[in-house]
């Protein structure tokens, strides 16, 4: 199966302790290794102060995942955020497909800075961009 | 107003000066900025970024004002509105 790469974030009720939020990367960690998928990025971006209150709570732990896998395992995911009440939030973006275009987008334009030779480094890339509208 | 110059990048109090501007001569238009650059991939993590399209009252600009194109702004929208899902941006401000 084709892997997909997804990226999801939660954010954790403002009450929740430390070791609350690595029990549950943990079982985040596992329960994504159970479905064969693996977990490529785990990052903590601490308490952050919401935009808006969520649930009469205005902070928040937010935590930041990037899964790669077939999918399944982000069905049951969500499943377990949805049921658990210390995640306030949670989302999740599929990135493989908007990530590849945007490669291609950028080697796209590689390439036509190469061939345009001489220009500095910036007018080049503005050409390439403007080039790049036209046609699309 | 003059053009361009002051509009280059992350003006919060954009939409301050546009209204000054409507107030003046009314039914006359901000002249659009120019072709604006937007990355290949709009992270909607990167909030620092979005902010410039969002003015204060927490809307996201129109692209006859910002000047990106239709398909960025699709892109931009996208990543301002799962921001706002994760409270990283406001649905509103006031």
């Amino acid at each position: 199966m084709a892997n997909r790469v997804y990226e999801m974030m939660y954010i954790a009720a403002p009450e929740t302790t430390d070791e609350d939020i690595t029990k549950i990367n943990d079982a985040i960690g596992s329960l994504v290794e159970k479905d064969g998928g693996t977990v490529a990025v785990m990052e903590g971006w601490g308490r952050r102060r919401l935009a808006y209150p969520i649930n009469k709570k205005t902070e928040g732990f937010y935590v930041l995942l990037e899964i790669e896998g077939s999918g399944q395992e982000i069905a049951e995911l969500e499943r377990r955020f949805r049921v658990n009440d210390t995640v306030l939030r949670y989302i999740t973006v599929r990135v493989d497909e908007d990530r590849k275009a945007a490669d291609k987008k950028l080697a796209k334009r590689d390439k036509r800075k190469n061939r345009n030779g001489s220009k500095s480094a910036f007018g080049g890339s503005n050409e390439a961009e403007t080039d790049d509208a036209f046609e699309a | 107003m003059e053009r361009d110059n002051d509009f280059n990048d992350n003006e919060l109090n954009l939409d301050v000066s546009i209204d000054q501007e409507i107030e003046k001569m009314p039914r006359r238009f901000q002249r659009r900025r120019p072709r604006q650059l937007v990355p290949d991939y709009v992270d909607w993590k990167d909030v620092d970024y979005l902010r410039r399209f969002i003015p204060e009252r927490g809307k996201i600009m129109p692209r006859r004002i910002s000047g990106v194109t239709a398909k960025d702004q699709r892109r931009l929208a996208q990543a301002i509105k799962r921001a706002r899902t994760m409270a990283l941006l406001p649905f509103v401000a006031d």
